[in-house]
């Protein structure tokens, strides 16, 4: 099964100038794990924040989310993958780089991200067409 | 398997099964036809959709008439019906888009999204008829009733980013908006009919336990 069969296109971003309180609002409000951290000016390289990166570097520390910025506890670079490959391509990527989630890339241009339960949710949907090798 | 658990087995349940899968056969057709027609605009193959929807109706009623003269036992009768019907009101909205895409231009912000949709409608469809197929076979729906209920929650993800993205999108007129509007509708419900008629197989299926 292709990726781009399951992957989610609708991508949420935030600013990587913007607190990691606008992060969490955004994230608890749109029930989402992560967002997609925009660098500007020259700093064409993406991020990601994740709600594991929310809770262990911020608020676990006790530090105030409102004065902590996206840019400082983002991840980069991302891990990305080419959408004509298989999601099982896409699990080995995940088992390999210890993610989550892997964002959809087509010459260069991010079209989607995969995640986990995506991951979990197309298998099952192999094995109940038959063709699921494990 | 199915069949020898019923009392009355004989020509009348061959003969709805037979036409019950071709109903089916019809629909995973006219899936593809649509979703082909979507991805390279090609309206001959969207006027496919129709004349197939056609040939699936006298299907449907020749299906309903074989069971009201006799075929399966009477406590089987009403949601094997349902189920027909069910099949029956997803080719009508298949339709319904097909002719509301005849009359409107997709924009391109929602071209993808709607090919998404289309294309995992036609793999909804797929697993139905192979739903049906376990279910003649006295096999477990579990898993096949799960992917279905897996695509059609996708399904519905996608139609909230559609929706969204439809609301910034400028229409000349009414008429233009209310087409768009009714085409992603039936794109979209699709995946809800399909879930039903899986919920009416299970019920078939765990009544002839």
């Amino acid at each position: 099964m292709k990726i781009d069969e399951f992957m989610t296109t609708r991508i949420e971003s935030i600013d990587a100038d913007s607190s990691v309180y606008d992060a969490i609002e955004k994230m608890v409000d749109r029930r989402i794990r992560s967002l997609l951290v925009v660098f500007s000016g020259k700093d064409k390289d993406h991020g990601v924040i994740t709600a594991r990166d929310i809770v262990f570097k911020v608020l676990s520390k006790k530090s105030d989310p409102k004065s902590v910025k996206v840019a400082s506890i983002a991840s980069r670079p991302i891990v990305c993958i080419d959408r004509a490959l298989t999601i099982h391509d896409a699990a080995v990527l995940m088992e390999e780089s210890v993610i989550a989630r892997v964002f959809v890339c087509e010459e260069g241009k991010i079209v989607g991200v995969l995640s986990l339960l995506d991951v979990m949710a197309a298998s099952l949907i192999l094995r109940a067409r038959g063709n699921y090798v494990p | 398997m199915f069949l020898k658990k019923i009392l009355s087995y004989g020509k009348q349940e061959d003969q709805v099964i037979e036409n019950v899968k071709k109903h089916l056969q019809l629909l995973c057709l006219a899936f593809d036809s649509f979703c082909s027609g979507i991805k390279k605009n090609d309206s001959s193959m969207i006027r496919e959709v129709i004349d197939l929807e056609r040939e699936g109706d006298s299907v449907r009623r020749e299906i309903i008439s074989t069971i009201y003269a006799g075929a399966f036992l009477p406590y089987l009768r009403p949601d094997l019906c349902r189920f027909v019907e069910t099949l029956d009101r997803v080719f009508d909205s298949l339709e319904d888009a097909a002719l509301n895409y005849s009359d409107v231009v997709l924009p391109e912000q929602i071209r993808e999204e709607c090919v998404r949709v289309a294309s995992m409608n036609t793999n909804m469809g797929e697993m139905l008829a192979l739903s049906f197929d376990a279910m003649v076979n006295g096999e477990d729906l579990r898993e096949k009733a799960l992917a279905i209920r897996i695509y059609e929650k996708k399904i519905d993800d996608i139609k909230f980013s559609i929706l969204k993205e439809i609301r910034t999108i400028p229409v000349d007129n009414f008429w233009q908006g209310r087409t768009l509007a009714e085409f992603v509708s039936d794109l979209t419900t699709i995946s809800d009919m399909i879930e039903d008629a899986t919920d009416y197989l299970q019920i078939i299926n765990i009544s002839m336990r």
